[in-house]
């Protein structure tokens, strides 16, 4: 596909891009989590674009002098980026936001106030999100999160703007959930792997610009209609903690043993983008949407699970895509996914039978071949359910 | 007609079994050394010479365990999870739980109807749980690997041993004996340890009977009281040597193979 190459010369650019963008006055905001509404970096008129890498173990280890050794890779390596001082993203960052989202991802806030970048937002979000005084304390906290911004940066936020923004947004989530839809159809040009590394070019490229390329990608797709072989390969969600840029490890295995991913709800892929209507454009309909949508597990859910819309969308998201089996990918002290890790498995089988693996790795490739015979036990065990359902319909 | 051959090359011992269209023909284990293709072929060989056939005559041969990427003389791979299950069932269709112990991991695996693997969960991050364990344990009080389970079976009393890790449980046996402790009283409380590791294994997959004991460790007559025990269920005994269930399993799937084509 032409614009995929074209995408990802666009991010190969993108550094240069933005040195000079920051020589000609602009100014640019790096954040880390997707609580954090773009719309409003967008709107005050910065340069949006999201950090973080994983997959690096030395980045891991140097990260490691300024945490510890007893936390979350991402993390770890998250400030492994700040203290090499390599990154484009980070080194082209004037300032930056963290959502609380997550309690380790709160401490990252900290620790890169406290040795990196003075510049450093945090905005908090609540654990009762899905009660009414949740909702109250979001929509108080994006308002603060607006006066801190516009403090640092010294812009004031126009309605007028902000409305603008959202509706580009609004643009871009929609093309991605079409190219989503498109890639996991039987016959599709497009692969899983094309799409989740085409949200994570929308890290970086400049917005506007990355909807008309999505938009090209969409017309392209359309173009070429249907391949003429149906990939009928083993059909794979892959679900669980997040999977940074750059940390390709298990897709890239489950790729090679011959799995095709279908779908996934990860914070860098497609939870990034689904479920985020802005009814209101306004700041707290703002702050209400980010609230409404697929909420991440890091914040406990205490209702129970058929009313847990994190997991009633992997169920939907399992039908919607057909897919035979789920790989649950939990990094090393990650809490809130390890913690739902049994719960995911028994609710994905109860409610649709599926094969449920959950790969427990960290950033380091001395495990690949521990995980290559559980993927590939997976990948088997799907084979073998297909088989007994030809025989039981036989 | 037709012979297939399965060849499970572990971290302590390849087993190679050759069968036909029913029956198991020979079989044949040899420990792997430093090259696990060397030890493959030579437990191939082996097997092919005692059932008095040439390699020509195998239709095909299947590869399994660890060593299953340098086996350049198969015809294919698969995981050692798909050969014990399919290798258990044969040897009794009412097996619906497999517990692997072998040399350097450990796995339960769910069984189905029809010999398929349903459900599995290993653990290959550390040796606690693992046939190493014994082998370390074995060397403290200087006796043979196979000679430990009837050991932990004259026992008095169980000593517990606290340390979960194979090196430092090492260091505490030592210190028990120091203390005057009877070597077999130890024994069981390190079979009790590897014990309470495999059930914990187990649980997560949740045991349905018949459970059977695969891998080398499955010989260990104390293994499978503590097991039995520790589950409240007795482990069936399967016919023939416990270590060669995996090549047993790689052998039927070499069969499915040929004659998918």
């Amino acid at each position: 596909m032409k614009t995929l190459e074209r995408i990802r010369q666009a991010v190969e650019r993108r550094p240069s891009e933005l040195i000079e963008a920051r020589a000609r006055g602009e100014k640019v905001l790096g954040y880390f989590c997707c609580y954090i509404p773009e719309e409003i970096i967008d709107a005050l008129g910065l340069i949006p674009v999201r950090l973080g890498r994983g997959g690096d173990e030395t980045l891991v280890d140097l990260g490691a002098r300024y945490v510890s050794t007893n936390n979350c890779v991402f993390i770890r390596e998250s400030v492994g980026l700040f203290a090499d001082g390599k990154d484009p993203y980070v080194q082209n960052s004037d300032f930056v936001a963290v959502a609380g989202t997550c309690i380790q991802m709160f401490r990252l806030s900290e620790l890169v106030k406290y040795y990196f970048k003075p510049e450093v937002v945090a905005l908090g979000v609540p654990r009762n999100f899905y009660l009414p005084e949740g909702r109250v304390f979001f929509r108080h906290e994006m308002a603060d999160f607006v006066r801190q911004v516009e403090a640092m940066t010294g812009r004031t936020l126009e309605p007028g703007r902000l409305s603008e923004s959202i509706e580009l947004y609004r643009q871009i989530r929609e093309a991605i959930l079409e190219l989503y839809a498109r890639q996991s159809r039987d016959a599709s040009p497009i692969s899983w792997r094309d799409i989740f590394d085409v949200v994570q070019a929308g890290f970086y490229l400049d917005r506007r610009q990355y909807l008309s390329l999505l938009k090209d990608l969409l017309t392209e797709v359309e173009s070429v209609g249907e391949t003429a072989k149906p990939n009928n390969r083993p059909r794979i969600f892959v679900s669980g903690s997040i999977l940074a840029p750059g940390d390709t490890k298990i897709i890239d295995l489950i790729e090679q043993l011959g799995g095709r991913i279908v779908v996934d709800d990860l914070c860098t892929g497609l939870r990034f983008h689904k479920e985020l209507m802005v009814h209101d454009h306004s700041l707290d309909g703002l702050a209400d949407a980010y609230l409404d949508r697929i909420p991440c597990a890091s914040l406990p859910c205490l209702l129970p699970l058929d009313e847990d819309k994190r997991f009633t969308t992997m169920v939907q998201l399992a039908k919607e895509h057909r897919a035979e089996g789920m790989i649950y990918h939990t990094l090393r002290f990650c809490d809130p996914f390890t913690f739902k890790a049994n719960a995911t498995m028994k609710y994905m089988q109860e409610k649709l039978g599926v094969p449920f693996l959950e790969i427990h790795t960290e950033y380091s490739p001395s495990d690949v071949e521990a995980l290559r015979t559980r993927v590939e036990s997976f990948i088997d065990v799907i084979y073998m359910q297909r088989e007994e359902k030809e025989a039981a319909a036989c | 007609m037709g012979a297939f051959a399965g060849v499970d090359i572990g971290s302590v011992a390849a087993k190679a079994v050759i069968m036909n269209d029913r029956d198991i023909l020979s079989h044949a284990v040899v420990p792997t050394r430093v090259s696990s293709e060397r030890s493959g072929r030579m437990a191939l060989e082996q097997a092919l010479e005692k059932a008095n056939l040439r390699s020509d005559d195998v239709r095909f041969t299947v590869a399994t365990g660890y060593g299953r990427i340098v086996a350049p003389f198969a015809n294919g791979t698969t995981t050692e999870i798909t050969c014990h299950a399919m290798g258990a069932y044969y040897l009794n269709p009412k097996v619906r739980t497999v517990l692997d112990i072998g040399g350097q991991d450990c796995k339960a695996i769910r069984v189905g109807e029809r010999g398929q693997v349903v459900n599995f969960v290993l653990n290959d991050k550390c040796a606690a749980g693992t046939g190493r364990f014994l082998e370390v344990v074995a060397k403290v009080f200087e006796v043979e690997v196979a000679e430990l389970g009837q050991l932990c079976n004259t026992a008095t009393e169980r000593v517990p041993v606290s340390s979960t890790c194979t090196i430092f449980a090492e260091s505490e046996c030592i210190s028990l004996m120091a203390r005057g402790e009877k070597p077999e009283n130890i024994v069981a409380g390190v079979h009790y340890s590897v014990g309470r590791r495999v059930a914990g294994l187990l649980s997560r997959v949740g045991v349905e009977s018949e459970l059977a004991f695969t891998g080398g460790v499955g010989k260990n007559v104390g293994m499978q009281s503590v097991v039995g025990e520790l589950l409240g269920i007795a482990p069936i005994g399967l016919p023939g040597d416990p270590q060669l269930v995996g090549a047993i399993g790689a052998a039927i799937i070499a069969k499915g193979r040929a004659a998918r084509g």
